[in-house]
């Protein structure tokens, strides 16, 4: 490929001048006066041009009667006549920004936005960095039309849910694809999951591939949304695109420097209304020895002054109400980051290099994280017609003990959510473990174990070196056609390690002369390579400009994996794989490739009409060789009709229809889906003679499909943008229609089958939904300006097919504890069913007649749609005199979620739905008995109140999951013109902040409804096990230019 | 000179074309070139010896972990009162004669999920391959004692389409009446018993019996042995046929024949497993059990009990308090919770729930104590009915005291600790006659004792022998029409996902709950 370069090089070097013409010098600058160096000049109707230097100085020949045009990327382009002149001093007035703006499209191709056919957001470099949420994704919540983002609360290092336009299939991946400086990176999540026993003890929320990403690094965050702004990208791209843009050169003139601190603290917040009008115990009865070790319930007696307890360590406590326990185990986070930017721009190029550093201290004890980033970014012209540039993010980051979720041992809002409601929590601090090192049982639940204990004694590590950037080479033959060449690579290493302590409880005892406990020690080698070429040309004839860009991208993706858990230890305390007794190591790889190729046109008539047609073919290494190859068009069109009109009234400053259709095929599933593997097991087993041999077997749970085809949305869309009044109100609203045919789905199948799931090409499902966005300054004065930004969107979607067969209208995605998320024929995505109360055709809830229990209907009954119809925000910012107050108001509405934790607080006897009876002693539910009689039966109270979760009965707590919330609050201050004209300090901007501030609305009990635990699709609205709590975070951030 | 040639236009159009061109085709010479290499997955194979897959099945058979376990704690050791737990929520069942959800289909997916898949896999592996005869056939035998687990235990279940996700692509099998699958199980033993080949070299890598033919033909006719037996309630012409040909192809001829998985230090006993640590404090046995075997004189107690003499908490059950002497045994009562056992601490001679006598965890509890899944002393019992029937020749009291010895024996298997002295062993036998006129009774009950901790056996042996004569769990929050529980329902999963074939089956067999009695289990 070099090769080829060169001589296209020298092909170039050896051209001689072809005309003699008059020379013409002059120089570009804008209207205040500055310098714009590299500035385009064109004669018009050639191929002949040149470019302004640094001071903005040009030298052209060119004929006496040529027309000149002059552009620049921001600025309006002027055509001047030479008319003999030999100079020609030219002012360029700037685009009014939100006319013309600049869009980073697919690729990384810079498009004036209204040439777009589609929607897309930004959010520049302010919005990011200045109020920043813990995770970087959080701060974008509510600010962009169509973008529904959550995260699990779990700090900087966490993970964030990111879905465009609803979720589009049954499951699998519908996040969007991250790409930064035009390049692709892996967008792994890693939080946790899994039963305790298996590897998977482990149950972090080891965080995504975006908490590489420093936020002050970020100048531009775009987010094409639909499928046909993501055309180009290919099958990753079906639900939209996230691209970042870095920082690759500085802004201003010549060498920059700029300083950025942030500073936050996180307070957890605690949305339980607990009852505490009966204490620690079972069955009516207060601890009064240190053994009916109750610990984590709350069916005891009622509170009188004065009463004691004796608690586990065989101390007397008083027997009196702990509130606040939110607060009092969990800390307030700080987060703390510095990024230091020093920047060039010249004529010739620039360069960007940040270094930064991200400390965090999480809410739970012991919990930390540090992320040091080294960005560097640069563009240079190497020659006159060959620029090289390029973008390399080195970040090395330090996950400390990350929290533990979604399980019950070591995750510490399982025990806190469910601690006895007198529990003394210095009691639960000072007996952590006994003086052998074994762990302090608590209570009898013994995987309830100490909050203490868990994050003193048990640990995890998670470090990740990584590198990602990518190199091009651009080369221009003339002013209409360029090559460029790129080469991109996403490499990291993630080592992970952590233990089961030596001594925990709720493990087995190690054989005479070890230890118990366990420790697993993880690496992971992750390469994504993408090795692209585009070829782009453009000219214009007359009124109609054509740009045509060809390209190809081969993708390679690999993942090794080492693992090793050893069981029991020599040498107590000693976590290290040698010491462990038996060893269990693991290896595996997956390897993936996608080519493609493609092209795309764009043909414009007098700078108001755009028609944008695209093609691309992907062949995925992961599908059936007879469907690997899947071919999809687009085509967009835009309309610039008060471009178009001259007619219009003077109050329509802009406005824009646009148009678009677009297909994308996606491969969606795992490599080597289409086989069944075995494994052999690492240990041996003796035959009876004591002679150790192999055991093997098949190692998956899912049924392989050989036959995969690719999956395939279909998406129009079509919208209107409009300014008003010179750009005092703006408003745009886009409609769009997707439709996702032949899903790859795990179905849920019957056991019997000896598999749990079986991948499918299935179904055909549709999303539709209108964005809205609507921008104003209802006050513009001199000194007092207020704006206001509001968007919303609607999204609904239809199952329209399902399965192999029209027999085939539902299927589990999945769910357990009488918690199911099903996909059902002409209903929305995402259906939520539970079990319910049985109940007599009169509707009264039937009871055991000999145990009074509550009974269940055994049939599945549907509660709602688990995802958000309405969700959107409001942001109204006042600026007076230099200060700027913001508040984002945002909202999800139109939702149900079964909030399961509620059956863990009704059987630990937490929920004030436990209080009925508990005065008497015994329940008598109101309903019938089987033989319709009145019920009379009396129950004991606890038994009555646990015994829906056995039955997985959830439906007292199914609950619309909508909320409005006061999500942001920023106040700032600009310094700059207080600052002396030739101080060092050129600008200076200082703002308070703050995060998650109130919950205006809600509907969950006991919890904040956007408490997820899980990232996935297959849970949505699915809850159990207590999250971590919300936090506020409060903070300032401070920015210095030099 | 080259420089001047190209310097025209046009050549240097069509150089550029054919750089693209070539540029193009090194990237994509063939757009999915080694695709197929590179979806193909480098380091778990696509087959194995078939013989190392049947190893896994085996294996799978007791459980592979802690929790599964739980269906045998909660339900099949408390339904036959052996076992039992005060505690609910999620560790209801038996001790309540409560539904619970979580624990009722831990037999179903252990089975299908973890042996059926394997085992199909081996048997479909080898059965058009004439050198894996024995392997083939030994699959066979296997599989007809995991569905055999599996009907005992749910009644009507997917047999003929069951583990064929992957190779049929029966994701949804149907039910089939436990009637046909039980005559299959028979003609299944039956063919792969008689043909498995003692003239073909001997698989040594198998873990059952190291590829000892022989032993493999036993356990085939042991299982049709108690296969038929099953059915003495239902049909007895079929029980009877079948008995007959299981004694005629030959049994078990002493515990060194045994079906029994060896465990390690590596590979666990997972009900020891979890005893020793996240149930430690939670499981006791059940005074009717203690009971019967103190009041025999039993020698077995010490080997299945201990009490942690004057616990008053899990804390104090500790090595010091231990002791499995017989006279200080004291099982805990049927028909309390944690709660309402306090009351009755006092007349039953403890302190607290904890001081009541548990499984032992140096003997029959040890992590690496074996778990047995047919044995030559269940063959004897069941021998001795059967002759008490008169279905086959020989005198039941013989059978009956064979069975008993052989029982006595295999205590030893558990641990050197754990063997039963010959004179301890006269004496209990002597004193064990099987007395006229309560053959049945003692007959069952004897193997009530001997299958301790093979809570399948147990469970099933007891609803078609109806021996011995337990008393109603007097628990007062039952939900049972019936004095015991008669079968576990099908998972929620099945009715998530197969709710046809369930209700097919429900039609047939009548309602989805804990009452209804499977086909063998005539009232």
């Amino acid at each position: 490929m070099k090769k080829h370069v060169t001589i296209i090089l020298l092909l170039w070097l050896c051209q001689l001048p072809i005309f003699a013409q008059n020379k013409i010098t002059g120089k570009v600058s804008s209207p205040d006066g500055l310098a714009l160096p590299g500035v385009n000049i064109q004669i018009s109707g050639s191929t002949q041009g040149t470019a302004t230097d640094a001071e903005g100085k040009y030298i052209l020949n060119a004929p006496s009667d040529a027309t000149l045009v002059f552009s620049f990327i921001g600025y309006i382009s002027q055509m001047i006549k030479v008319d003999n002149r030999s100079v020609i001093d030219v002012t360029l007035d700037p685009e009014s920004k939100n006319l013309n703006e600049v869009v980073i499209t697919a690729l990384g191709i810079k498009k004036e936005a209204k040439t777009l056919g589609y929607a897309t957001a930004t959010v520049n470099a302010d919005q990011i960095s200045t109020n920043r949420s813990p995770n970087v994704m959080s701060s974008l919540q509510g600010k962009m039309a169509g973008v529904n983002i959550s995260t699990l609360s779990t700090g900087p290092a966490g993970t964030a849910k990111i879905r465009i336009r609803g979720q589009s299939s049954f499951s699998g991946q519908n996040s969007p694809l991250i790409v930064i400086n035009g390049v692709p990176i892996d967008n792994s999540n890693f939080a946790g999951g899994g039963d305790y026993g298996a590897r998977s003890a482990n149950n972090s929320d080891g965080g995504d591939g975006l908490s590489s990403i420093n936020p002050d690094d970020i100048e531009s965050m775009t987010v094409l949304k639909g499928a046909t702004a993501a055309a180009l990208y290919g099958s990753r791209a079906k639900d939209g695109v996230v691209m970042i843009t870095t920082k690759s050169r500085g802004t201003g003139k010549g060498l920059g420097l700029d300083y950025n601190m942030n500073f936050t603290t996180d307070t957890p917040l605690d949305f339980t209304d607990f009852q505490y009008e009966y204490g620690q115990g079972e069955g009516g009865v207060r601890p009064t020895s240190e053994n009916p070790t109750s610990g984590v319930w709350s069916f005891g007696e009622k509170f009188q002054p004065g009463m004691k307890q004796i608690l586990f360590d065989n101390e007397e406590y008083p027997y009196e109400p702990v509130y606040n326990r939110v607060r009092k185990f969990y800390n307030v986070g700080t987060n703390l980051t510095n990024t230091i930017t020093v920047s060039n721009n010249g004529v010739n190029g620039g360069f960007s290099m940040s270094l930064a550093n991200t400390d965090n201290k999480g809410i739970v004890p012991n919990s930390k994280f540090n992320r040091k980033t080294v960005n560097i970014g640069f563009s240079q012209n190497i020659s006159k017609r060959l620029t090289a540039s390029g973008n390399i993010n080195y970040s090395k980051e330090k996950n400390t003990n990350p929290p533990q979720l979604d399980a019950q041992d070591f995750a510490t809002p399982t025990v806190l959510f469910t601690l006895a409601n007198s529990m003394p929590f210095e009691a639960l601090e000072k007996n952590q473990t006994h003086p052998n090192g074994d762990e302090f049982v608590f209570s009898r639940f013994l995987v309830r174990n100490n909050l203490y204990y868990s994050v003193n004694k048990h640990f995890e590590n998670i470090t990740r070196d990584r590198l990602f950037g990518n190199v091009a080479l651009k080369y221009e033959f003339t002013n209409w056609l360029y090559l460029q060449l790129r080469v991109a690579q996403d490499f990291y290493v993630r080592n992970q390690d952590y233990n089961i302590p030596n001594g925990y409880a709720p493990i087995a005892k190690a054989p005479t002369g070890f230890v118990n406990g366990s420790y697993t020690q993880d690496v992971r080698r992750n390469t994504e390579r993408n090795l692209d070429f585009i070829l782009g040309g453009n000219h214009t004839f007359g009124n109609i400009g054509v740009d045509v860009t060809l390209g190809g991208n081969q993708r390679y993706a690999r993942m090794d994996y080492n693992s090793v858990t050893v069981q029991d230890f020599i040498q107590p305390g000693l976590y290290t794989v040698m010491n462990g007794r038996v060893k269990n190591p693991l290896y595996s790889l997956s390897e993936k490739k996608i080519n493609s190729l493609y092209g795309a046109a764009t043909i414009s008539y007098k700078e108001f009409l755009y028609l944008n047609v695209t093609a691309r073919n992907d062949w995925f290494s992961t599908l059936a060789p007879q469907n690997r190859s899947i071919l999809y068009p687009s085509v967009t069109g835009s309309f610039i009709f008060s471009q178009a009109f001259s007619a219009l009234p003077a109050w329509l400053s802009f406005g824009k229809l646009r148009a678009a259709y677009a297909q994308v095929g996606s491969d969606n599933v795992q490599p080597y889906s289409n086989a069944l593997y075995y494994s052999v097991d690492n240990n041996l087993f003796p035959n009876p003679s004591g002679q150790l041999v192999p055991v093997g077997g098949i190692n998956t749970s899912l049924v392989p499909n050989k036959n995969l085809r690719p999956l395939r949305v279909k998406e129009v869309e079509g919208g209107i943008e409009l300014k008003l009044f010179n750009n005092a109100i703006g408003f745009d609203f886009t409609y769009y229609h997707k439709t996702t045919d032949d899903q790859i789905l795990a179905a849920q199948i019957s056991d019997a089958s000896s598999y749990t799931n079986q991948l499918i090409n299935v179904g055909r499902s549709k999303n539709q939904g209108i964005e809205f966005l609507l921008t104003g300054a209802p006050v513009n004065t001199k000194s007092f300006r207020w704006d206001v930004s509001f968007n919303a969107s609607y999204n609904t979607s239809k199952v329209i097919k399902l399965g192999l067969s029209d027999k085939d209208t539902v299927i589990t995605v999945g769910g357990g504890g009488g918690r199911t998320l099903n996909e059902v024929v002409g209903k929305p995505i995402g259906q939520l069913y539970t079990f319910t109360y049985l109940r007599d055709a009169q509707g009264r809830q039937v009871f055991d007649k000999n145990s009074g229990l509550p009974m269940r209907n055994n049939t599945l009954k549907n509660v709602g749609n688990a995802l958000p119809k309405y969700f959107g925000g409001i942001t109204n910012t006042f600026t007076y005199k230099g200060i700027t107050l913001s508040a984002l108001i945002d909202f999800k509405l139109g939702y149900k979620m079964i909030a399961g934790r509620n059956i863990n607080y009704m059987r630990h006897g937490l929920s004030k739905r436990t209080l009925p009876g508990r005065a008497e002693g015994y329940v008598i539910g109101n309903g019938v008995n089987p033989d319709g009689e009145i019920n009379k039966t009396k129950s004991a109270v606890q038994p009555f109140y646990e015994s829906i979760n056995p039955l997985g009965i959830n439906e007292d707590f199914v609950s619309n999951a909508g909320f409005w919330k006061l999500r942001q609050l920023t106040l700032s201050y600009d310094f700059g013109k207080l600052l002396p004209q030739d101080w060092f300090i050129q600008g200076l901007r200082l703002s308070a902040v703050a995060n998650n501030v109130l919950i205006i609305k809600k509907w969950t009990e006991n919890m904040d409804p956007e408490e997820v635990l899980n990232s996935s699709d297959n849970a949505a609205g699915l809850d159990f096990w207590p999250g971590l709590p919300p936090t506020r975070s409060l903070g300032f951030n401070l920015s210095l230019r030099f | 000179m080259i420089f001047k040639t190209l310097n025209s236009k046009n050549m240097k159009t069509k150089t550029l074309y054919i750089l693209t061109i070539l540029l193009v085709a090194n990237l994509f010479s063939a757009c999915d070139n080694d695709f197929d290499e590179i979806n193909t997955n480098k380091v778990d194979p696509t087959s194995l010896a078939p013989t190392f897959v049947m190893n896994k099945a085996i294996i799978s058979t007791t459980y592979l972990d802690g929790v599964s376990t739980l269906g045998m704690l909660c339900y099949n050791f408390g339904i036959v009162q052996q076992v039992i737990t005060p505690y609910g929520s999620s560790l209801s069942g038996g001790n309540y004669n409560q539904f619970n959800n979580a624990n009722t289909p831990l037999v179903w997916v252990n089975f299908y999920r973890n042996v059926i898949k394997q085992i199909v896999a081996v048997v479909e592996q080898t059965k058009d391959d004439p050198l894996q005869k024995n392997t083939y056939n030994a699959a066979r035998i296997w599989k007809a004692y995991a569905f055999m687990i599996l009907t005992d235990t749910y009644g009507d279940i997917p047999y003929f389409e069951a583990g064929q996700g992957y190779i049929n692509e029966l994701i949804r099998p149907k039910y089939d009446a436990q009637e046909a699958i039980y005559k299959d199980i028979l003609k299944e033993l039956d063919e792969a018993s008689a043909a498995l080949d003692l003239s073909q070299a001997a698989v040594t890598t198998d873990i059952l019996y190291g590829g000892n033919v022989a032993k493999w033909k036993k356990l085939g006719y042991s299982l049709m042995l108690r296969a038929g037996m099953r059915l003495s309630k239902v049909d007895e012409t079929t029980a009877k046929n079948y008995v007959t040909k299981a004694v005629a192809g030959g049994l078990f001829e002493s515990n060194a024949d045994n079906s029994v998985i060896r465990h390690t230090a590596i590979w666990n006993n997972y009900i020891a497993n979890h005893l020793a640590a996240r149930e430690k404090t939670n499981f006791y046995l059940a005074a009717p059990f203690v009971n019967y075997l103190k009041e025999n004189n039993d020698p077995r107690l010490p080997v299945f009990a201990v009490r942690y003499v004057g616990a008053k908490g899990g804390p104090e059950q500790t090595g010091a308090r231990a002791s499995s002497d017989p006279k200080v045994q004291i099982g805990m009562p049927m028909g309390y919770n944690d709660v309402t056992i306090n009351s009755v601490l006092a007349q039953n001679g403890v302190v607290s729930l904890w001081d009541f006598t548990q499984i032992n965890l140096t003997t029959v509890l040890k992590l690496d104590a074996p778990e047995f899944h047919v044995t030559y002393a269940e063959n004897q019992l069941l021998l001795a009915e059967a002759a008490f029937r008169g279905w086959v020749t020989g005198e039941p009291a013989a059978y009956y005291a064979k069975g008993i010895r052989a029982n006595l024996e295999q205590m030893a298997l558990y641990d050197a600790s754990a063997t039963i002295k010959e004179d301890a062993i006269l004496a209990y036998l002597a004193a064990h006659p099987l007395t006229a006129g309560k053959e049945l009774d003692l007959i069952n009950t004897q193997y009530w004792v001997a299958t301790f901790l093979d809570g399948s056996e147990c469970f099933a042996n007891f609803r078609r022998s109806g021996f011995p004569a337990l008393k109603k769990n007097p628990y007062p929050g039952s939900e049972i029409k019936e004095d015991f529980i008669r079968r576990m329902p099908y998972p929620d999963g099945e009715i998530i996902v197969n709710l046809q074939n369930v209700n097919d089956a429900i039609a047939r067999q009548g309602a989805n709950d804990l009452n209804t009695r499977v086909w063998w289990d005539k009232k």
